[in-house]
Parts: structure tokens; sequence; C-alpha cells
């Protein structure tokens, strides 16, 4: 019971701190490169956290292991990208360094990420694996103006005072000397901001009732664990314009009387969490973060964690969990964290991109946001283009913009010879879009009528030399990998339908076969707890919609 | 308990002093348990760190027998903070004067150099319990198996009044029972100073009319108690019917309590075993056990509720009233003609006023806690709501005493005795329970690694663990729950007869031994 | 914040009052309207993870769960519609295809049939969606109290809750993620190595049997009907109600009583499994004398009796009724109790009696 010597130290440092568990998990796990038994008894203790939950809390995360070679053995993506460019071939080849799969890590634009340790290393073979920085967004060739790629290519935009040089924290600045909270709140809404990460709620909205709920500390979360296949657009703010994440989360905390905020990046982006340690550094250091900011009654402190490995910490609710160092699975809704959020108390959740837009926005106006976007939609969305495509990347498109023209002009279309079959939308959680439902534009009601939603943003090309019910597989493997395990319909849903795509179980005769196959997906949507269960009959659903002659062979083939 | 058991969900602060309570009520715990997870505090005081130790907020290591030193000094922090409850003194109390001068004398200093706490620790543990909106005290044997027991139960009173932690839900002073009937079996009368339902036999009122009831004179002096009739046994005690208890292996000095009963004329003895007792008699009489039995028995929370049979009686094991009964009518006496524990239990309840609102039909859902006065009663959950027994509730000044012996060159080592979860008292039932040697197979001591490497003993090593009375062999378990010069055993194996050690003195009031502080050596075996 | 106004929803075409805080399912069960749950224990914080009790909620595009959901003034509930139980019955389908078979003997635990019954009310195809079986029984842990049987497990984590909540134990938890997820102890140990107090709640609140009382189990093959009789437990104060389980006039097993006063379906290691002492060899079959060699030899009640009675009129005789001394047990029932002090003084005229408190 008694902690041990060596292991108390960094018990001590961590065990006062808010949201400590994933900061004293990290720090033994980088000291030892595995949990041992003894860390994981002396962490219990040291937190007071009953051991097996503990223990079951820590077999949740992906990365966190308990034996070595533990996290210095090498983790290749295989999401559905990276299984285009060949990642089965490079994780053989990697074997015998004891290399293990891991799901989509948000490098589509630059395949194939390798994980070792800190090391985020790219590369299609073992020789071509080297550590590189996250590829500079694209201009658009419109140049239609931008709102959160505006600044980020100017150079030294990371550090404090290449942000500062080129018009950072005077949103902020302005904002304390001239604003009163209500006054932001107000502002805010009338931009129309909404949620960038998917679900799409207004902010203004969102902090006005995190500004009225009772309750203090209050708290600003920023959601970094961009954990959806075929997103990194969050990875391109934060390691090219990370103070504005920061800038925006001082706004938040102003607007909602917020003392502390959290940023939880996803695991699988080491050099993003080194950068933002230093912007944070910097900011604390310009008085930006901590007490007396700009000079007035106003403190807001910031804490940057880490997670381990677990898509569905990008839920709002498993996030929560996941830093109060509880198991990870989601809530439930009501009560929303708006009101009972980190440690119950108010809480907003904001994604990078909605963050990174707040300061522009105070900065130029709520009308100036609004008129980015086409015809009556308001703003702009990072759209992040991978798969068959010619020019994959990070887009910021105004809303209402037509697919085919980022596709085409945009992109440059399908590599030489192929045409594009498919896109998906929110990644992979908005399944497939084919034929004449490519002739969308990209907005939220025109996606929606195609049975779709574009969630945060991720398309995936597919062109037609890819076998769609093979995809469909790989994208169901995904979510049956990343299913919590809480509720029902989505634990079992998701194994069948991957067993079904696999030909592993299920009918042979396709009636049968569909019939199944719409049963557990129609119930899944109906039923399911969360956001994931929801959405992965979105892949079976759109499957059976464009490809059933695919899915016809698929069933039929002799096994 | 002053409080019912659902109350223990709902204190804001919870003390727990000289209670194993995850082990020995560990039903009662999960209560605890619950006010934890919803935020209570909980301060705990035990010279073991116990399973509950590990739960408090606050651990106090008080070294055995050092209680009202803590509770003298905690009521000192309480006066000298101000923390008291005067309007509760005021209204609700008498003779706090006297009370509140005698503590000023008392620091934490002096109580650290006593009970070995910190006096920071003593001054929190004060500050926190009298701060609570609601504060309860759970107690059980290791406040009262001292020769101080009634002054420690008096210090925790005294406590509870001046911070007015008392008629109120989840407050209270509550002492957990530990055994299904032992309230009963008070309720009933079975115990030298009462008729059933608490009636004295030294009121004369009460004895005219039991006289009347039973038809012959009853004297009006109390009699001896257990711990004074073993003493006389051989002596002006020559005759004893002993009903379901292992005397010999659960009572202190083994050896005294043996050849007490060997001198014994007759011994007739009731159980379902052939316990070392029973095997000492001149006459064993089979009852039926739990299961096989119906009756009534009364919890620690006053709730009286129905035991059923469930299955036909082993061999020709009769109900124990039934043997009694039937011994009865062979001495001839009249009112032993009773044809079933219906009609034994009816007659209790019209005798006993804090019974008189049931009877067995009444009973059968469990839902009353006594007193219940009258049919219309719904019965009393919570005790001294409006007002307490006598009217006033009674500081009592009190004062700290060395236990019966103290540690000494001979004897360096400090003994503290108790139960264990997996086992019941003397094991005659869950020793008979398939399962439980698979994790309780044999007794242990249980010692700081340091005192054990001070005498070259290993884990699983024996050794002779002796006091002035006696000396036994037993395996050493090395363990920091037991603090350095303090260890541990139960009571539970009778190849481990550990009460040879114990019975350094008695409570001069309530006569119960002292079986929580005993000093002894330790020697490799 | 407590209104005076009453508030009120509308169950299934009847308008329903509800109290501040109450869920549409525990508004729906006041209401005697059933609706079928199995991650659902009424002494646990609601859960929602088998969506078995999902309702249509006008003005919610998805069917809620109504254990989680708490009402609201003005909500119209459909607890049942075509849709609704076409899902609970793919739901119990999707279950039912997890595990080899339903059925389990009643004597492994209190709740055992709740899967089994509710497959049966909805006919559910339990050979639809097969696939991968989920959990993995541990046959290595050699406890003699609890069978950890997790082929049948349908991971609704009500043992995990109960350990936590109603326990406060917290000895087991889950591992993995997903379809991968399997109960356990830390580091997927045996429950005698973990912080495990055999109380048997997991037992007697896992709705599949898959956690089993091992003891019970015993008697699976028994002849005759389970026989359930309510009682009290025989060890500590508490005086936790049980139920005590026979089959052919013998004691099988004890499961706690969900409604016990001063327990509320708690129960420890002792109550849960020490109760097959009544059935020991050692049991005292008749009553016993001591001969004149010295030992201790059978006879009847007749003459123990007499022997018992002429002893005591013998120290009466020669030693005065102070001579003569009654103990009385803590373990008896208050019968028992009552009847030796009566005993004494109406046999004696004395106050020679006590009981073992003191010791």
């Amino acid at each position: 019971m008694k902690i041990s010597a060596n292991n108390e130290s960094i018990i001590d440092q961590w065990k006062e701190e808010p949201a400590a568990l994933l900061g004293v998990l990290h720090a033994f796990h980088d000291r030892d490169g595995y949990l041992s038994e003894a860390v994981i008894r002396d962490v219990a203790s040291g937190l007071k956290i009953p051991l097996a939950e503990l223990y079951g809390t820590i077999t949740f995360y992906h990365h966190f292991s308990q034996s070595p070679p533990g996290q210095s053995a090498p983790r290749v993506c295989t999401g559905p990208v990276c299984c285009l460019n060949g990642s089965a071939q490079l994780l053989n080849a990697l074997k015998d360094q004891g290399a293990t799969a891991m799901a989509c890590a948000g490098r589509c634009d630059d395949p194939i990420p390798v994980l070792k340790g800190h090391h985020a290393l790219r590369g299609t073979d073992n020789a071509s694996l080297e550590e590189k920085a996250t590829p500079l967004p694209a201009r658009n060739p419109g140049n239609i103006e931008e709102c959160i790629f505006a600044n980020i290519r100017i150079p030294n935009r990371a550090k404090f005072e290449g942000y500062r040089d080129s018009g950072g924290y005077l949103a902020v600045d302005k904002m304390l000397n001239e604003m009163s909270p209500s006054q932001v709140l107000e502002l805010m809404t009338q931009s129309k901001l909404a949620g960038r990460g998917g679900a799409g709620f207004p902010t203004g909205v969102k902090w006005k009732a995190v500004a009225e709920a009772p309750g203090n500390p209050k708290s600003i979360v920023c959601n970094a664990d961009e954990g959806e296949p075929g997103c990194f657009k969050d990875r391109a703010i934060l390691d090219y314009d990370p103070h504005a994440v920061i800038e925006g989360m001082i706004i938040a905390a102003y607007a909602t009387g917020a003392a502390q905020g959290f940023i939880y990046l996803r695991y699988e982006y080491p050099q993003s969490f080194a950068l933002l340690e230093e912007a944070i550094r910097e900011a604390s250091e310009a008085h930006y973060l901590g007490d007396g900011i700009g000079g007035k009654e106003f403190r807001f402190t910031l804490h940057l964690r880490r997670g381990a490995g677990a898509y569905i910490c990008g839920e709002e609710g498993s996030l929560l969990n996941s830093l109060e160092g509880k198991h990870p699975f989601p809530r439930n809704r009501p009560p929303f964290p708006v009101t009972h959020g980190f440690n119950n108390l108010p809480t907003a959740v904001n994604n990078v991109e909605t963050l990174a837009a707040v300061p522009q926005i105070l900065a130029k106006g709520p009308e100036w946001y609004q008129s980015l976007g086409l015809n009556e939609h308001a703003g702009t969305k990072l759209i992040s283009l991978s798969g068959d495509i010619e020019k994959p990347g990070n887009y910021e498109i105004p809303i209402g913009l037509p697919l085919r023209t980022l596709l085409y002009d945009w992109a440059g279309g399908p590599k030489a010879g192929r045409s594009i079959q498919a896109v998906t939308m929110a990644g992979l959680s908005g399944g497939y879009l084919a034929g004449d439902d490519l002739e969308i534009t990209l907005d939220d009601p025109c996606i929606r009528s195609k049975g779709s939603f574009p969630g945060a943003g991720g398309i995936i090309v597919y062109d037609d030399s890819r076998n769609m019910v093979e995809a469909a597989h790989e994208a169901m493997a995904f979510f049956a990998e990343e299913s919590c395990g809480k509720c029902f319909p989505c634990r079992i849903g998701t194994e069948r339908l991957t067993e079904r795509l696999a030909r592993d179980a299920g009918p042979t005769s396709i009636t049968d076969w569909n019939a199944e196959v719409d049963d557990i997906g129609t119930t899944m949507m109906a039923t399911s707890a969360c956001g994931l269960g929801m959405a992965a009959p979105n892949i079976t659903k759109s499957l059976a919609k464009y490809f059933p002659d695919q899915v016809t062979k698929h069933v039929q083939k002799s096994p | 308990m002053s409080n019912p058991l659902v109350d223990m969900q709902k204190p804001d602060v919870i003390f727990c002093i000289g209670t194993n309570m995850t082990e020995c009520h560990p039903v009662a715990a999960t209560g605890i348990k619950k006010a934890l997870r919803r935020g209570a505090k909980m301060i705990v005081a035990d010279p073991r760190r116990i399973a509950l130790a590990d739960l408090a907020d606050l651990y106090l290591p008080i070294r055995v027998g050092s209680d009202v030193a803590l509770l003298l000094a905690m009521a000192h922090v309480i006066l000298r903070e101000k923390l008291y409850d005067a309007t509760f003194i005021d209204e609700r109390t008498s003779g706090a004067n006297a009370f509140l001068e005698h503590v000023k004398d008392f620091t934490p200093e002096w109580a650290a150099s006593i009970t070995e706490v910190p006096a920071a620790d003593i001054e929190k543990a004060a500050i926190l319990y009298a701060q609570a909106d609601k504060g309860a005290i759970f107690y059980t044997l290791g406040i009262t198996e001292h020769i101080c027991g009634v002054d420690n139960v008096q210090s925790l009173c005294n406590l509870a009044l001046m911070t007015g932690n008392l008629g109120r839900e989840g407050t209270g002073i509550n002492p957990m029972r530990g055994q299904n009937n032992i309230q009963g079996a008070g309720d009933a009368g079975a115990v030298p100073s009462n008729y059933p339902g608490f009636q004295p036999v030294t009121d004369p009122a009460a004895q005219s009319k039991f006289e009347a009831l039973y038809g012959r004179k009853i004297d009006l002096e109390k009699g001896i108690t257990k711990v004074t009739a073993l003493d006389q046994c051989g002596k002006s005690i020559r005759a004893m019917l002993i009903d379901g208890e292992n005397t010999l292996v659960s009572d202190p000095d083994r050896d005294h309590c043996e050849h007490a009963l060997r001198s014994l004329d007759h011994l007739v003895v009731i159980d379902i075993f052939l316990t070392e007792t029973a095997a000492l008699a001149d006459v064993v009489l089979p009852a039926t056990a739990w299961g096989e039995t119906d009756g009534v028995c009364t919890n620690t929370e006053r709730r009286v509720q129905r035991l059923r049979a469930a299955v036909t009686p082993h061999g020709d094991a009769r109900p124990d009233w039934w043997i009694i009964a039937e011994i009865g009518k062979r001495l001839g006496l009249s009112g032993f003609e009773f044809d079933s524990a219906k009609s034994v239990f009816n007659e209790l309840c019209e005798l006993s006023p804090i019974y008189a609102g049931l009877d067995w039909d009444r009973i059968d859902k469990g839902e009353y806690q006594w007193p219940v006065p009258d049919k219309e009663h719904p019965g009393t959950p919570i005790l001294h709501q409006e007002e307490f027994k006598n009217g006033r509730g009674l500081f009592k000044v009190i004062n700290y005493r060395d236990p019966a012996e103290t540690i000494s060159d001979d004897y360096p080592i400090w003994l503290t005795t108790g139960r264990r979860l997996q086992a019941y008292h003397t094991r005659t039932q869950t020793g008979r329970a398939q399962g439980i040697d698979y994790l309780l197979a044999e007794e242990s001591l249980e010692i700081h690694p340091t005192d054990a490497a001070e005498r070259n003993l290993k884990d699983g090593d024996w050794c002779h663990l002796s006091s002035p009375r006696g000396s036994v062999r037993v395996k050493v378990k090395l363990t920091d729950r037991s603090p350095k010069g303090t260890v541990f055993t139960s009571f539970g194996f009778n190849n481990v007869p550990i009460n040879v050690l114990t019975g350094s003195g008695y409570d001069p009031i309530t006569e119960t031994a002292e079986l929580k502080v005993c000093p002894v050596r330790i020697d490799p075996a | 914040m407590v209104s005076s106004q009453s508030s009120n929803i509308t169950l299934d075409g009847e308008p329903v009052s509800f109290s501040a805080g109450e869920t549409l399912y525990e508004i729906a069960k006041r209401q005697e309207t059933i609706i079928p749950t199995l991650c659902y224990d009424p002494r646990l914080e609601a859960f929602g993870s088998c969506r078995l009790c999902m309702v249509e909620v006008d003005g919610i595009r998805n069917p809620v769960a109504s254990c989680t959901t708490k009402a609201s003034d003005g909500m119209v509930v459909r607890t049942t519609s075509p849709a609704i139980e076409k899902h609970r019955k793919v739901l119990l389908e999707m279950v039912a295809s997890e595990n080899p078979d339903i059925a389990v003997d009643p004597l492994r635990g209190y709740a055992s049939q709740e899967l089994g019954t509710l497959v049966d009310d909805y006919r559910a195809d339990t050979g639809r969606f097969k696939g991968r079986q989920s959990g993995q029984s541990f046959q290595d842990d050699d406890n003699p109290f609890i069978l950890r049987d997790y082929d049948r497990c349908i991971s609704c984590y009500r043992c995990v809750r109960v350990c936590a909540e109603q326990e406060g134990d917290y000895a087991i938890n889950i591992r993995n993620r997903g379809f991968n997820t399997q109960i356990t102890t830390e580091f997927s140990g045996t429950l005698k190595d973990s912080s495990c107090t055999f109380c048997g709640q997991c037992v007697q609140t896992c709705p599949t049997g898959a956690l089993a009382d091992k003891k019970a189990m015993r008697a699976e093959n028994d002849p005759g009907e389970i026989k359930k009789t309510r009682s009290v437990c025989p060890y500590c104060g508490v005086g936790c109600s049980v139920d005590l389980l026979s089959k052919d006039d013998r004691l099988v097993g004890v499961q706690p009583a969900m409604d016990g006063p001063a327990n509320q379906g708690a129960l420890c290691i002792k109550g849960q499994f020490a109760f097959d002492f009544v059935q020991h060899n050692d049991r005292l079959g008749s009553p016993l004398i001591r001969n004149e060699a010295g030992e201790l030899e059978k006879t009847s009640w007749e003459i123990a009796l007499d022997r018992a009675a002429d002893g005591f009129r013998e120290a009466m005789k020669t030693h005065g009724r102070q001579s003569i001394y009654g103990v009385a047990s803590g373990r008896t029932p208050s019968e028992a109790d009552y009847m030796m002090q009566k005993f004494i003084r109406a046999g004696f005229g004395t106050n020679q009696i006590d009981n073992c408190s003191r010791a």
C-alpha cells in the first residue's frame, strides 16, 4: 500500500493537479516505456483510485503498454487511407521490431505514419521512414477568403513573437479593454459560428449556457482528440497556429467565467504536443494565461493533457470522463456538459477549429464571418481531403462550395486514368456518397438530404479501382475496434456487421444477409447511446444503397 | 444504535473508533462507503491500519487503550475553537460547565504523548467532526472491551452532546452489535439487572409485576454477572445452564474458565454442536439450528424481525425454548406450557413496554424498530429525537487511565484481539461451512516487519506468544497493518486459544474484559 | 426548486403525475407498465447500456432510454410501438448471439433468469446474428463460491456497478473495450487476490447466470423444486434479510432479500455462503449425558431432561437457589432468551442470569 520511493516524486508532482491521471500515467509511461504492475499499484494508492478500476481504465486505451518493449515498439497506422497505401506490408516489414497496428493516426495527407516513442515517423517502407513536419495547407486556387487558414502560412506564426507580429492576441486585448463578457457572448451568437467538430451546435449559445449555469470553477475544454479516420485538420492548426487556439480559449473563458482550461490532445500527435506545450509556456510568460490577464481581475489557467489512443474520447462525455481519470465511457445525456461537465461543473467543450476561428471573428466582426459562406450559409469549414485524389490535404472552404469544385478544381481530381467511384463524408461516420449524389454542395442541409452529414469534415476519395465492400469492412472494423463496449447495440452490432462484411459469419443468402445487416443497422441507429453506434451503420446503409452489385458478389462468392 | 442503519449513508462526517466494520459488520459498512461515495469525510481511529483506515480522510493510529486521552483532547480543541453547539448544550444537556472546565487541561500535545497520534491530527479530527452538519460516531468492541469501556463510551457521548450530533438523521452514537440477537437477549431480560424490556429488577414496581406474573417471590437485588459467576464456580455457583455459548473459547483467560466450568456440580449445555464448552457438560441437549427454527431476533438498530424454519430439524434436535420449558416443567414450575415460539414471543410482548405494540403477526415484514409502546405506534427509528430518556443528556467528567497491564521489559508488545471477515466468533458455524477455509485456513499473528525482524521471525514462522497467564503457539504474518509494537490475532481458532493470554482486567461497571489490550512477549518457536 | 404545481407526462395516452427527478422508467414501473431491461438494478445508478428500456418521446427523433431519462412536464411518452418492439427483439437476438445458450438453472443466482425470460417473452430467434462469442469463462479461478462463467456474460456491468456502488469494494472492473470487454479484477487475477470480499452481490445481480453461486449449484441435480423461505442472517447484529433456498428438505443456498429492511439486498460472505453448518456432520442429533465412565453418551430426551432438572433441583437443595446460574445467548432467538430468564426468575426467584454480550 505504501508508495515506493522511486514512484513517489512523480505521483506527488501530479496528484494535486486537475485532471491528474493521464498526466501521471504518461509520466511513468515515458519514464519506463510501459506501465508496470508496481507503478499501477502506486498510482492507484496515490490518486485514490480503486486498483481494478485503474487497471480496467488503462486497458481501455490503445497505447498504454503494460510490458516491454512497450512505447518503443513501432505502431503502424492501418487506417482506411493508409491501407490503400500499403500499410499491411509496412507493418509486416517492422514485425521484427515488435510492431503493432494502430487505428487511423490522422496523417492521411502524408501516409504512412509510424509512432515510435515520441516520434511520429512517416514513410511507405522501412527505409523511407523519417520524422517530418505537418504539410502546410495549400491556398485555394480561386483566392477565396479564408478565416482559420488566413494567417497560417505566415512564417513563425507558431511562436508567440510571430503570432503577435501578425495580429495575434489583439482580439484578447481589445476584448479585455472594450467588452463585457455578455457582449462577447452576443457577438459570438451573431456570428453564427457553430461547432466544427461535427455536432454543429451554435458556439454562442453553448457559451451562454455555461456562463449562466451555477457552479465553479467552470472549464473550457478544447477537444483536440481528432480521431475520426480521414480527419487531420486540427493538427494543421495546432502545429502552425497554436496561439490562435489558446487565444480562442482565453476569449471563451472570459465570456463564460471559466477559470481553467484543458486541451485534450490525441496521443498520436507528439509533435503537436511539444509545440502546444511551448505555446502555453510562451502565453503564460506573456501573462495571457494565469492570474491577472491583461492587468484585469481575470484568471485562466490552461492545462495540456494527452490522450492514450481511444477514438471514443473525441465524444465529449468520454473525453470528460477520460480527463477526470475515469473509465472513458460516454455519459448519459442530459445533463449536458454546459451544466455538468468536467468534475460535474459547467464546461464548454469546443473543437480546435471552432476555437481557432474565435479570435478572427472577434477581430473582424460577426458580419464578416457570416459573409464568408456561400448563399445563405455562414462561415467556413476545414475539409481534410485524402485517398485517391491528386492533391490530398486540408482546405478551408466557404460553406456551400460544390463538392465537385473542391475535388476537381482545388484538389486536382482523381489520379491519372482513374475516376471517382465514391467519397466518404464525416471521415467514415457519414458513410459513402456516390453516383449522382456526388453533385452536392458542402453544407449541412444538402449533405443531410442525401442521408449523410458533414461531421468534422473528412472526405476520403475512392477511385474506380477500389472494392467498396473491402473498404466498408475496413471502416466497420475500425468502429468495432473503437466501440467502447458500453451500449449493447454498438458493442454487438459493430462486431456482427464487421463479420458479415468479412464473410466470417452470417447468412450466405443475399436476402437473409441484407435483412440481418439492415436490421442490425436500423436498431443501432435508433438505439445506440452515442454517435459512434448511431453513425457506424451509415457505412452498410450507404454500401447497400450505392453498391448492391458489389454486395451481392461479396455474399455469393464461395468462401 | 441511536439511529437506523439506513442513516449510515447520510452523515457528512463519520467518526469510526474501535470498529473494524468492513470485516465485522460488512453490510453496515456498505452504508458508510455509500456516504463516502457521496462525498462524506471520514475519521478512523484504530491501533491497526484496518481496511476502513484506507478509506479514511484522516486516520489516527492510536495506541491500544488510549481512547479517553484522544477524546478528551478532541473535546479540548472543540472548546478552544468554539465549535460546540451552545444551543443544544443549553436546551438538551446538563453538566456541561464542569465538563468544559475539565477538558481545558487536556491539550492535543498532552494526548499526543499518550495516544502516539500527532497533535495536529487530533486537532484536525476534532475540527472536522465538530464542523459537520451531520456528524455520526460508530464504535464496537474496540471501545467497550477495555477496563475503561464505560469511560470510552461516555467520552464519545460527551463529544456528541457538545456538538449537538444526536437525535437527528445522519448523526448519533452508534455501537454495532456483534451477534444477530444480542440486542434481543437484552430486550428479553436475559441480564442480571433487568426484566424483559429493560425494567430494572431493583424497581419494586417491576418486581411485583413479575412476581404476580411468575407466581413467586423474586429478589430485588441484581444477579451477578457472568464474569463474576465464572469466578464463583465451585464456590457460590454450583449449577449452570448455558444456552448456545462457547464460553470456553470466547471468554478471556481460558484456563481459568475451564477450571471454573469443571468445578461445577452440574453443567447443562444446549447447543447445536458439541463445542469445547459442551464437552465439559453433564448434560448436552441438542437444539435446532438457524434455518430449522421459527423465532424472533432484534438487530443492532432495534429492528424486530422473524426467523423462519426452512427445513426439518437435524436428528432429534428441539427448539431452545422447548428444551428450557421442559426442564422448567420437570422442576414443577407452572407457566411453561407453551406450544410454539409464537406463544412465547407474544408473552414477551405482553410484559415488555418496548414491545407492547408488537406481536408475532405484526412483525411479519420486520418494519418495526422498538420502542413500540402501543399498537398504533409506527416504531422508533431514531432515539432521543425530542428528548433523552431521562430528560437531559448528561455530560460526564472522565479521566484517562492506563490499561490494567502496560508493556514492560518482560512483555514489551501490545496484543490486541478481534475478528476476521470470513470467520464468525469461535468458528463453530463458519468453520463448518464449506469453502470458508479457502480464504481463512488458519490463525496467524499479524506483526509489523520490524518487530518480526528483531525477533528473527520470517513470514510463516511459528512463535510463542506469552502473557502472564499463559502461552500459545501461532504462525506469524508480516504486515504493516499492525503498527510497530502492536500485534493482532483473532480468537476464532481452537488450536490457537488466544484467550489463554487475555483477561488482564475488567471494566468495573460492566465487567467487560479488557480483551483489546494484553501485553505479551514473542519468542521464536 | 420544488414546484408546488403538479407536473404531468402522458404515458401511453394516460396523464400521469410525477415528482422532480423521477425517470420515465420509474414512473412506468409505478404505473405497473412493464418495460424490459437487462442492465437495470433498482439499487444502482441507472446506466443506460442495454437500451431495451427505450421509449418514444414526442419531439425527440430517436427513442430514449427510459431508465436514464428524467421526466419533464408535458412529455408525451409511448412505452411500446411496432418500431420499439422490433428494436427490442433485434437487441435480444443480438444479445443471445453472444452466448452459447440462454437457459440456466435458477440456483445460479437471484436474477439469473432475466435474459432467458425476455428471450422467451419476445420469441427472439437465438439463431440469428451468429458470430464470434464475447466473454471467456475464467476456469482457473478456483474459489469455492463464485463461478465466473463469462461465456454467458453480456457486459451489462451490473456486477461491476454493484461491487462499487452497493458494496463499495471496487474489486472488479472492465478490461478492454468493444466486443472484447471482459469483467476483470486488477491484473486479470483471481478474486482471492483482489479486494473481493465474496459478498456474492455480483452473483445475485447477474441477469444471465454468468456469475453464479457455486455452492447452490451443487444442488442443481437434486430432486424437487426450489423452496424459498424468508428469514434473517444468523451472524452479526445487522440483521440482513435472506431467502433460504431449500430443495428436498435441505438448505442448498441463500439469496439476499432485495426488500430486506436492514440490508436492502446486501449480504456479506458469511450471510451469503456460510449457511451449510446447519447440515454439518458434527451437528448434535440426540441428547448426551455423562456416564459413569465420565464420557458423554447418547440418550433419550426423557432421560436427558430428567437428568438436567435433577441437577438443578439438587443444587438448589444443597446450595440454595442463588447457586444456579443461567447463561443465555445472543445467537438464539428471543424466545430462548426469554425462556432462560423466566426459568431462572420463575424457577429460583433470583436474577442469576446473563448473556454473552460481555464476551
